[in-house]
């Protein structure tokens, strides 16, 4: 089992979302992410005043999956978060030891 | 065994519940239930006999017994009989602890009572309730005699003060948001609690015990009684179910029990609304009514019994409204009929003076509620004292909040009633419809104080009554935001506003979503979309108030709501789109505005004295530093001497080094720039060039050091020679460049191709100036090369964006041609293209100057 980790741009969250729903994926956690990475963050300028805001806002999206899925989805991912742009993300694969589910006890596969 | 009986007994009232035995008839019969048992325990044990006697306290005193309530017992003794009370204690206490009851217990003589009495306000409270229930009834009544002797009489102003204090101190703990969206009928604000506050007060310091009595003592209105005994029914009704249901004392109306709850009292679903919303509205409405009770009561209470407040002289605000004693009175009904605005001018003044509103008043303003008719709608007078609350009041909230107690609002404005209380079923919405929209009022109040971008708005009463009508569509099938924007058009000419105002508040309030919608769902670097963002919302004004609007309602809907991470996305869309309206493509009446204000600025700041032709600077360059910054600009140009000089300066920030550099333009100047600070380790990531009128360049660039370096670390001074070099076309940059980064060259790039080196040619998304976009792999000294090339072709940067991400980096380019005009010509673009894309696929620089 493995788990994935993407961290991608806010407004392409439903897309991923739904393109993973269609692989069969249904369970994952989402979160608001701030982003302190190489992008950093920039200061404008209106009406002579300055705003700086240090850090991009980012969606991280967490999945489970099994080892033998994690090409197709990390691919699913890539394609539907990509604008060519600065700033699309990153994808990370993690090894996970063991999944429980807490109210069954269940683990393994079916605990995903 | 005894338990077994008690809880056979518990089982048959619940069944005889289910049956229908309800409200008020149940309490009395479960503490009848518990009498007969205790009684008959008590008279079973042996040594339950001289000096010892069993007393019913609190809600179970009152014979208020709820399904699961705690039952509070007292065995109160003589010293004499101490010895026995372990024996009747394990009688009595056991098996209601057996049977799954909750029981309070305390053993105490009555010397100890009256001192815990004195030490502990609850216990104090809950002897008001003591009801004899076995045993010596003298010790009871010496007990409950010496109590009322003691602690009460001659101690009722402590009593209301203590009673006042914990009621505002639990308002605030149950005020909280969990508690919104799931009420706890018994602590929230009218609640159980609130109804027993007002009982023990009246019991305590009238000897009053019935509701009946408190109404014929003059305490409160007949209206009024009834209203309260209609809403502590229902709650009544409420509290069993939810023991029930909850299988334990629980009073708080989880999410997972409401549902339940709206069905089994037959709310069902209709169009538009959901069974369990209309149920909460009920709920809310129910302890709404007890809240409003209460609280005039105690003001009531408090003025007959309470100190004399220190200011005695009463001050006339206007014909019929008077302060007298922190409080605003309307002092006459004849002038009310004769001139019924009055009822809002009541408000204005509370809001002009932040006093509270004397509760006789308050009570005035709903009686009098019947002479808001449809002229007084449509009056002037009305509308100006209203506008005048939502815009100028002290405590906005305060204000409109007593303004919505008393009806005056919903009467006023009647698109309000369906919303009243109006509730939301999820846990995004913490507040209830009509409370969410008083609170934004509020938020924007407060964000109009703070130091936010875009406050300070033209018409802030357009933007507060936005605030305040921008859910007035909810609770109906149809699309809110669109309904309300009608709605809310219909308000605006009812209360005078002109046809401009009037459509920029339907605006508002149909658009109120847009912003952060838009700002998650969409991509920002899309500049098409933003342009149409721009067109829809057509002004910096409109844009300024929609933001506020947006920040305003987000804070007010719940915690979860409002983060820095949505307010950083919101800002970036909108400074965007600000930039869009206010900048070069869309032609805009009010375009020159903010140049104009920040000539003045910088006027201001230099003074008379500093020899300045303010005409050469270009607006696109006055809106984009602050005006110190312009003004400082301004005076580094007066010591630039001769035409080859540069003046450098550098800057720390925390993300980035800031690099000014003043000069005259001349042809290659950025790309000698940018070579220069290649050659001294500098990476550009961004590029603001500016040239004024009389040829002078003012470019300021962002930039990072290739190499792990401070900035105290970096040679400044040597940076600065070097680049005045350069200029005087002394400095071999090309050689030079390729010696440094000889190394870093040759080793081929390890990363993965994954898009191919691109360029663009816009003409399309500016109107003034031909966009180049550069899509490359980044590497030392390429943007010298791309710079140098369109210098080649006698191409002026006019204004530069460049964004570096590790190995990709995208270029961009705002350019006219040697003649100051678009590049037109599909052959020259060609040209310009081949030329850029020959350096950014070459993988170590331009083979002609790279013979190695």
């Amino acid at each position: 089992m493995k788990k994935i980790e993407a961290i991608i741009k806010p407004f392409k969250l439903d897309e991923v979302k739904d393109a993973l729903n269609d692989m069969g994926i249904k369970g994952m956690t989402i979160s608001e992410v701030k982003g302190y990475g190489r992008q950093k963050g920039h200061k404008e300028i209106y009406r002579g005043a300055e705003y700086i805001v240090d850090f991009i806002p980012k969606v991280k999206i967490e999945i489970i999956v099994e080892a033998a899925m994690v090409e197709a989805v990390v691919n699913r991912i890539r394609e539907t978060a990509n604008t060519g742009k600065i700033g699309d993300g990153k994808i990370f694969v993690l090894p996970v030891e063991e999944v429980i589910r807490v109210r069954t006890g269940e683990t393994g596969k079916e605990a995903i | 065994m005894v338990d077994v009986e008690l809880r056979a007994k518990r089982d048959a009232l619940e069944y005889l519940w289910r049956q229908g035995l309800s409200g008020q008839t149940l309490l009395h019969r479960h503490s009848q239930l518990i009498d007969d048992y205790l009684v008959s325990c008590f008279s079973n044990c042996p040594e339950a006999g001289e000096g010892i006697s069993l007393v019913a306290l609190g809600g179970y005193g009152r014979k208020e017994l709820f399904p699961y309530s705690d039952i509070d017992l007292l065995l109160l003794h003589t010293p004499e009989a101490e010895n026995r009370l372990g024996a009747v204690s394990q009688a009595l206490f056991y098996p209601l602890w057996d049977a799954g009851l909750e029981v309070g217990h305390g053993v105490r003589t009555p010397d100890a009572c009256l001192a815990d009495a004195r030490q502990d306000f609850f216990f104090q409270v809950a002897l008001l309730d003591a009801r004899h229930l076995a045993g010596s009834p003298q010790l009871f009544t010496t007990m409950h005699q010496a109590f009322h002797r003691e602690l009460i009489a001659g101690h009722r102003r402590d009593f209301l003060q203590n009673m006042m204090q914990h009621r505002n101190e639990r308002h605030q703990r149950y005020g909280r948001h969990s508690y919104q969206l799931e009420p706890h009928i018994k602590e929230s604000r009218g609640g159980f609690r609130d109804i027993q506050a007002m009982l023990w007060v009246s019991h305590a310091l009238f000897g009053l015990q019935e509701m009946d009595n408190i109404e014929e003592a003059g305490l409160i209105s007949i209206q009024e009684k009834e209203t309260f005994i209609q809403a502590r029914d229902f709650l009544i009704k409420i509290r069993n179910r939810l023991h029930y249901l909850s299988g334990r004392k629980n009073d708080q109306l989880f999410f997972e029990y409401q549902e339940e709850m709206a069905k089994a009292f037959r709310y069902s679903d209709t169009q538009g609304t959901l069974g369990v919303e209309r149920f909460m509205q009920d709920i809310y409405r129910h302890l709404q009514t007890i809240a409003t009770t209460t609280d005039l009561f105690f003001a009531h209470v408090d003025e007959t019994l309470g100190s004399p407040r220190a200011n005695q002289i009463e001050q006339t605000l206007e014909p019929g409204i008077t302060v007298r004693q922190e409080r605003i009175h309307l002092t006459d009904q004849a002038l009310i009929e004769k001139r019924p605005h009055l009822l809002m001018r009541l408000f204005a003044q509370a809001g002009k003076t932040g006093l509270e509103i004397h509760h006789r008043s308050r009570k005035t303003v709903t009686a009098n509620l019947h002479l808001v008719d449809d002229r007084l709608r449509h009056s002037k007078r009305m509308a100006k004292a209203f506008l005048d609350i939502l815009e100028n009041a002290k405590d906005v909230l305060a204000v409109l909040s007593v303004m919505l107690d008393t009806g005056l609002l919903t009467a006023y404005l009647p698109e309000f009633t369906p919303i009243h209380a109006l509730a939301q079923h999820d846990v995004y919405h913490v507040f209830t419809v009509d409370r969410h929209l008083l609170q934004t009022v509020a938020e924007l109040k407060k964000l109009s104080l703070s130091k936010t971008p875009f406050a300070g708005v033209e018409s802030p009463h357009v933007l507060a009554l936005a605030a305040l009508l921008h859910d007035i569509g909810k609770g109906h099938h149809e699309e809110h935001a669109r309904r309300g924007g009608e709605l809310a058009a219909g308000i605006a000419r009812r209360l005078g506003l002109t046809e401009a105002e009037t459509s920029c508040l339907s605006f508002l309030v149909e658009k109120h979503l847009f912003l952060s919608v838009t700002a998650l769902r969409r991509d920002l670097e899309d500049e098409a979309f933003l342009r149409q963002c721009a067109e829809q919302i057509q002004s910096p004004e409109r844009l300024a108030m929609l933001y506020l609007l947006s920040i305003a309602d987000a804070k007010a809907t719940g915690p979860t709501a409002w983060s820095e991470w949505k307010g950083a996305l919101l800002l970036e869309i909108s400074l965007k789109i600000a930039h869009l309206l206010e900048r070069q493509d869309l032609v805009l009446p009010d375009k020159s505005q903010g140049a104009g204000w920040m000539l003045e600025q910088v006027r201001a700041l230099l003074g008379k004295e500093t020899p300045v032709d303010y005409g050469i600077l270009p607006e696109e360059y006055l809106l984009s530093f602050p005006p110190a910054e312009v003004a400082h600009h301004l005076k580094l140009r007066l010591g630039l001497k001769n035409e080859n000089q540069a003046i450098i300066e550098a800057a720390d920030h925390p993300l980035f080094w800031s690099v000014l550099i003043i000069t005259h333009d001349s042809t290659g100047l950025l790309a000698k720039i940018c070579g220069t600070l290649a050659l001294h380790g500098l990476n550009v990531v961004r590029a603001q060039i500016f040239t004024w009128e009389d040829g002078t360049v003012v470019d300021e660039l962002n930039v990072r050091p290739a190499a792990e370096q401070t900035y105290a670390e970096q040679d400044w001074r040597a940076l600065g020679e070097d680049l005045n070099l350069a200029l005087k076309n002394r400095l071999g940059l090309s050689h030079r460049l390729v010696d440094k980064f000889r190394t870093a060259l040759r080793t081929p790039s390890q990363k993965n191709v994954q898009t191919a080196p691109r360029v663009v040619i816009d003409n399309k998304s500016s109107e003034q100036y031909t966009i180049i976009e550069v899509f490359a792999h980044d590497r030392p000294g390429l943007l010298y090369e791309i710079t140098r090339t369109l210098a080649d072709f006698e191409i002026n940067i006019h204004r530069a964006r460049i964004s570096s991400d590790g190995d990709q980096v995208v270029d961009v380019f705002y350019t006219l041609d040697g003649f100051a005009t678009k590049i037109n010509s599909p052959t020259f673009q060609e040209e310009i293209s081949n030329a850029l894309l020959h350096i950014a696929e070459s993988e170590t620089g331009t083979g002609a100057k790279l013979q190695w």
